[in-house]
């Protein structure tokens, strides 16, 4: 266990620097170098030159790069200068928001997809199993977008039983004090993530029905229910928390996607609204941060996989 | 019904049936529904018409080749059964309850409680999540009415009579903690945890080790006594059902065979079946020198029913009716204890007189077998070493930079002509030394010579040629062909990459090589899939042979086919080595097939060789204790050999398990379970001396020699 | 016999399947085997026949049904279905609205095409050194995409699109340059197996060489799963071009695709024109679902047809 952490932990390490790097070259890739992109495509040549020299950026890569680095650690990463703030302070409000609606939308999404997933491998070939896999086929297949303009145009004007735009409070807790507000956009992200939970728990839990344990389980005397309680779901639900940490920049992805839909202030709303604006301090600082955010957090999935799984547990 | 339950020791072999049976078997025909590979829908008949009787206590053997349905039968009596398999009509009578017609109800009352079952491979069958402890307690929560503390209770106590060393520590492992032998310990526990009146046993040893294997049946007939319970043992090994049970059914094509006391069956079957399977025993033909007796073909179809006697295609004796009539079971002696389903059974009497003639044959054919020392050495292995690392990479700490030695120092040599075995269990290194001998692996220290050649000094075309001369026999011959590629390619892969002749020479070759291992030339055009395990070895050996190599290293052959299979397959190897002077390394953990086959053995442990001589030599008059063991642990299924005497005391089975390679013992590495360890042993690694003659060499301090002889 | 023998040394790369080679008892080749298996998944033959009539329908029906698509005629804007001789009714510039379908789905499905395929290859190049070498190679090649991978493929994806003015041929590359990740992970894994199978080591027992092990060998057995990734690539591929142009990063107009078709109609949710939704987001689902649907299918065919009886 100790000799796994260790390693994935270094591994981890390793990607975070190479997300780092990967940015970095980005920014050296902007229209104009990063001193148009900071101070704007009206700048003189002599500003950005002026600009340039204060910034280091007329040394050379490896010392940029190894200042870049050094702003990072010190939490610095650069001002928008279309909002005119701290792209950290504007971080530290959105990301917040950003994890609540991912959080929300995976856990509706495991209640319902880890039942449908099983209830199709226990009807496997019925016609329930058809439709269901036919169902997640298709919500698998449509852009979030559209989802979310569909749910839009029902259930907020059609039939208006939710506000088409999500609750606009600053902190965590006046979002979850409108939770009418956020049924829309929950429900939009949830729908792409039963589907892939639900496929992948049909074939995890058909994997395991075929294991030789549970025909030991069922030569014991367990009814059927029970098997599939006590023996074959805990096999099942192990590995999905493997493919949590897989899936968590496919996620992300859906979170730009939502935000922007629903007007949602989270990280994606800023990183939108950046896009739109050419403001790239932000655009690269959340990229930045969401690439930390996905090795963390598959980091923590890869941790949790190997608590739950006793065979990785007890390795060494 | 009667149901008390027997309490005392079971009474000696072979109860009357005259009472009430425990379980009754009755015209239990069973269907499997499923599709073929072109998505057809087709329905196996699995079991067709088979009837079996169980006494309370009593213990019964089923034996027969994979798909004979012997699983099936077993399976049947819990209704365990495969999906699309169905119970189309007969009757299975647990205490006189109908249990293909009961419902799941009252099939899960009986499953753990009344019976229960010890599946094949224990790592599979273990819940590899769960606790050992938490799946032995199971069974209790669900048929007594026991609290938690109790079950727990319940579970410590199995685990010790099942032979679980410090089973409340082991109440918290999980199965991968624990090695094959002990994982069959807890499965057995968990079958026996109610106390069943019935175990049902579906080939508990297969996937273990010869001495695990001893010692886990040998714990089944002890519990079975101590707990007067009945027993089915299913098998394909005739020599694990000989001394374990009381009766013996012997099941073909979805159907018993022969049924009888297991002496009287080992004695005198009187089906042809039977008898053939015997005959195809390699122990049977052991140093005499003759070809085994074989099965041709291979057991039919289960998809239609075939009418007449479903051996008839194979068998010898086989007449008109034999083609068209299906025989019905007739007795073969008054009590009606044996049975059997032939119109021309074989003649008890002739047999033993048969039995008695082939002996004497051998003296004269050896010696012509075997070539003569002063042939010359085709391969040299001298101080072969082979180490892994067991973690490895850039970050790995000094300390984690365990090795595992998996070769440790081995010395052989294998003459022109000659078959050399290497004998030992699962990761003693043997394959590993088919490998360094073919040349596939480096060896980490020692030489591997070719007919002089130091192979590690040979340059790349060097070694290219050198592939000529040296060809390997995979065990799974599958797996070692492209399944993408046509037969035709495959075979003819070594010709073009050595560049042997051209196109129509290559065909030619293929054709040649198809005709000598006996598959039909139009093979070419098929793929490996389409082939039996049998036939997929005929391939594997006619691939190795299109290049006329000196050496083939054969690493376990036949370890994966059925008895009549393998015999073919052995005999086959052993005609073409006469007719082309081959030489091979042959490796298997089978002690039969490899006295059978080879000219000198090697017995490896551990990564050692501890003893290399003739075979006849090492087998009747074995010098390392460790051989020793290994020979009276192999459960054998010679002539009369059923309840055989145990051995003498002193130089019993093996007990233990083997130690990791990883940090093997110091000096001699069988001291930890050799009987004879003294302080020497564990300090000082033994050298390879020839106390008993020349050309019989044992790594031992304390070889065993006769009795007077010991001293010196 | 096989054509590919005669010239042992020529590697075939993507032609695997032996030439069929009609003995009196050849069993049918691989490549039929696989096509019949394919043929009886009801799911996997809808989604070819799906994506049958959407390829024709973006690429012929503009024959039978010519529309002006660049020139806007605000005469004819926003018109409801059926009206004017317009089967969709039109947009709020007055193109047509069946002919835009039509128009746009030529981009969307020559962008994910190209951008799957591309993706594919490289990432199966990639792949296969990284599995083939093994070693620091694999290491350092295979951190590198775990990094790329961190970075959700969206927010990179918009960067890079922000920095560049979107054609065509760029927007195939900007896909192609965030999806050939997982391929490249795949292909990797697959090659890594392949090279330590038993018939790798029987070739190279006989002294075969490594370029034989990967052309005659490795590089045969991973076409089947190559070509299944592929067709969730290009499925792929069509999505990011509908969330690139969702997102204001599509080719500029009159240039459209499904997905800005889409965008532009969110604009007019308010006010009811539904015809402007729904035909371009079905069309997408349809092809998605599509290319999924075959992706299952070949990939059960490829699984089964090596099956032992």
């Amino acid at each position: 266990m100790t000799r796994f952490l260790l390693k994935r932990t270094g591994q981890a390490l390793v990607v975070l620097f190479l997300v780092s790097l990967i940015v970095f070259v980005l920014l050296h890739q902007l229209p104009g170098g990063p001193a148009r992109a900071i101070l704007g495509p009206k700048a003189t040549p002599e500003a950005i030159a002026h600009f340039n020299h204060l910034q280091g950026y007329d040394r050379s890569l490896p010392v940029q790069y190894g200042m870049y680095l050094k702003r990072l650690v010190t939490g610095d990463l650069g001002e928008s200068y279309k909002l005119n703030q701290p792209v950290l302070a504007l971080l530290t409000e959105r990301l917040p928001k950003t994890l609540l609606l991912t959080g929300l939308s995976v856990v509706l999404a495991a209640l319902l997809a880890i039942p449908l997933g099983v209830l199709q491998a226990v009807r496997r070939g019925r016609l329930s199993d058809y439709v269901l896999t036919g169902a997640a086929f298709v919500a698998y297949a449509t852009p979030v977008f559209f989802l979310g303009l569909v749910l839009i145009l029902g259930f907020a004007q059609q039939w208006p039983l939710f506000p088409a735009e999500a609750p606009q409070a600053e902190s965590v807790g006046g979002v979850l004090a409108e939770p009418a507000g956020l049924v829309l956009p929950v429900v939009t992200m949830a729908l792409g993530i039963i589907a892939m939970f639900s496929r992948y728990m049909r074939s995890s839990v058909l994997d395991n029905l075929g294991e030789d344990y549970v025909r030991t389980a069922r030569s014991k005397g367990q009814s059927q229910v029970r098997v599939m309680a006590r023996h074959v779901l805990r096999n099942a639900l192990i590995p999905l928390a493997g493919l949590l940490g897989l899936y968590l920049p496919t996620l992300f992805s859906g979170t730009l996607v939502v935000e922007s839909m629903f007007n949602y202030p989270g990280m994606g709303l800023l990183f939108w609204n950046a896009a739109q604006s050419n403001d790239f301090p932000v655009l690269l600082g959340v990229t930045l941060v969401v690439g930390v955010a996905t090795v963390l957090g598959s980091l923590l999935t890869d941790i949790a996989y190997a608590v739950l799984d006793p065979r990785i547990r007890s390795v060494s | 019904m009667p149901t008390t339950r027997p309490t005392g020791p079971v009474p000696p072999a072979e109860p009357p049936l005259s009472g009430a049976p425990l379980l009754s078997v009755e015209e239990l025909h069973l269907s499997i529904a499923g599709r073929d590979r072109a998505g057809a829908e087709r329905t196996v008949h699995a079991l067709d018409g088979v009837s079996l009787r169980l006494a309370p206590g009593e213990a019964l053997g089923l034996v027969g080749e994979s798909g004979s349905g012997k699983t099936m039968t077993a399976l049947s009596v819990l209704g365990l059964l495969p999906p699309g398999a169905r119970v189309t009509s007969g009757r299975v009578l647990l205490e006189g309850t109908d249990l293909a017609a009961a419902s799941d109800q009252v099939l899960r009352r009986i499953r753990g409680e009344a019976v229960g079952v010890v599946f094949q491979d224990p790592l599979s069958s273990l819940n590899p999540t769960m606790t050992i402890g938490a799946q032995v307690a199971e069974p209790l929560l669900l048929h007594r009415d026991v609290s938690r503390a109790e079950a727990r209770e319940r579970a410590v106590e199995t685990l010790r009579l099942v032979g679980l060393g410090q089973p409340g520590e082991r109440m918290k492992n999980y199965p991968h903690q624990l090695s094959g032998g002990m994982r069959q310990r807890v499965a057995i526990a968990m079958a026996l945890v109610c106390e069943p009146k019935l175990l049902i046993a579906d080939e508990p040893t297969t996937a273990l080790d010869v001495t695990t294997q001893h010692q886990i049946l040998e714990l089944i007939g002890e519990l079975r006594e101590r707990l007067g319970m009945a027993l089915i043992l299913v098998s394909h090994d005739l020599g694990v059902i000989a001394r374990r049970v009381d009766r013996v059914a012997v099941m073909y094509a979805g159907k018993v065979a022969e049924q009888a006391p297991v002496a009287r069956l080992f004695t005198s079957p009187r089906h042809r079946y039977t008898q053939a399977l015997f005959d195809a025993l390699p122990e049977r033909a052991a140093g005499t020198g003759r070809p085994l007796a074989t099965i041709p073909g291979l057991p039919p179809s289960l998809t239609r029913r075939p009418a007449g006697c479903r051996f008839a295609p194979r068998c010898a004796h086989a007449t008109d009716v034999c083609r068209t009539e299906e025989p019905a079971p007739r007795p073969a002696d008054d009590a009606g204890l044996h049975t059997y389903a032939c119109f021309h059974p074989a003649d008890p009497a002739a047999r033993a007189a048969a039995a008695g003639a082939a002996g004497v044959v051998r003296p004269a054919e050896d010696a012509a077998a075997c070539p003569g020392a002063d042939a010359d050495v085709l391969l040299g292995l001298d101080g072969v070493r082979k180490e892994y690392a067991l973690h490895s990479g850039p970050f790995t700490r000094r300390r984690d930079r365990r090795r595992v030695s998996a070769v440790a120092g081995v010395s052989l040599t294998v003459r022109r002509g000659e078959t050399f075995g290497i004998v030992g269990e699962s990761g003693c290194g043997k394959s590993t030394l088919g490998r360094l001998a073919v040349g596939m692996e480096k060896p980490t220290g020692g030489s591997v010579r070719f007919e002089g050649d130091d192979l590690a000094t040979l340059d790349r075309a060097g070694l290219r040629a050198h592939r000529r001369r040296v060809q390997l026999m995979f065990q799974d011959s599958y797996a070692a062909m492209d399944p993408r590629m046509r037969v035709g390619a495959i075979l003819r892969e070594p010709l073009v990459v050595q560049g042997v002749g051209d196109r129509s020479a290559q065909e030619e070759r293929v054709r040649e090589l198809l005709d000598e291992v006996g598959l039909e030339r139009g093979a070419v055009h098929r793929y490996p899939h389409e082939f039996s395990g049998g036939q997929r070895q005929r391939l594997g050996l006619a691939r190795a042979l299109a290049l006329a190599p000196s050496l083939v290293v054969a690493d376990e052959p036949v370890s994966a086919l059925d008895v009549s299979v393998q015999a073919q397959i052995l005999n086959l190897m052993r005609d073409l080595q006469r007719e082309k002077g081959l030489s091979y390394l042959f490796i298997s953990h089978d002690l039969a097939v490899v006295r059978y086959l080879a000219d000198r053995v090697g017995v490896m442990y551990l990564g050692s060789l501890v003893e290399t001589g003739p075979a006849a030599e090492v087998f009747a008059r074995p010098l390392h204790p460790y051989t020793r063991g290994l020979l009276e642990t192999a459960d054998s299924a010679v002539v009369g050999g059923a309840p055989e005497a145990e051995p003498a005391k002193g130089a019993g089975p093996l007990a233990g398990e083997t130690p990791s390679a990883a940090d093997p013992p110091s000096g001699c590495r069988f001291r930890t379970r050799c009987p004879l360890a003294t302080d020497l042993c564990a300090t000082t690694p033994p050298e390879p001396t020839a106390p008993a003659g020349e050309g019989h060499l044992v790594s031992c301090h304390f070889p065993l020699l006769p009795v007077a002889g010991r001293a010196g | 016999m096989t054509a590919e023998a005669a010239t042992p040394t020529t590697p075939q790369p993507a032609a695997g399947e032996p030439a069929d080679d009609d003995g009196p008892d050849a069993t049918p080749g691989l490549a039929r085997r696989t096509l019949a298996v394919f043929a009886r998944n009801r799911l996997a033959l809808l989604g070819a026949g799906l994506l049958a009539a959407l390829l024709a329908f973006c690429f012929l029906g503009p024959l039978v049904h010519p529309t002006d698509q660049v020139h806007t005629d605000l005469d004819q804007a926003s018109l409801a279905p059926g009206e004017a001789g317009h089967p969709l009714g039109t947009t709020d510039l007055g193109y047509d609205m069946l002919g835009r379908l039509m128009h746009g789905g030529q981009t969307s499905l020559e962008v994910g095409l190209a951008a799957g395929l591309l993706a594919t290859l490289f990432g199966t190049v990639y792949g296969a050194v990284a599995g083939y070498f093994g070693g620091w190679a694999d290491a350092v090649l295979m951190r590198v995409t775990d990094a790329a991978l961190a970075i959700p493929a969206l927010f990179l994806l918009v960067v890079v699109a922000a920095m560049v003015t979107p054609s065509k041929p760029v927007l195939i590359l900007v896909i192609a340059s965030v999806a050939w990740l997982s391929p490249a992970r795949l292909i990797r894994g697959e090659a890594l197996t392949l090279r330590s199978r038993d018939y790798v080591h029987a070739m190279r027992l006989m002294g075969g060489g490594g370029g034989r092990a990967v052309f005659r060998h490795i590089v045969p057995n991973a076409v089947g799963t190559m070509i299944v990734n592929a067709t969730f690539q290009i499925a792929d591929a069509i999505l990011y071009v509908a969330y690139l142009s969702f997102l204001g990063l599509s080719i500029p107009p009159p240039a459209a695709d499904w997905g800005s078709m889409l965008s532009s109609g969110i604009t007019y949710t308010q006010v009811g024109y539904w015809w402007l939704i729904f035909p371009p987001g079905l069309a997408i689902v349809l092809v998605v679902a599509a290319f999924n649907f075959i992706g299952d299918g070949l990939r059960d065919a490829f699984d089964v047809r090596l099956q032992k009886n």
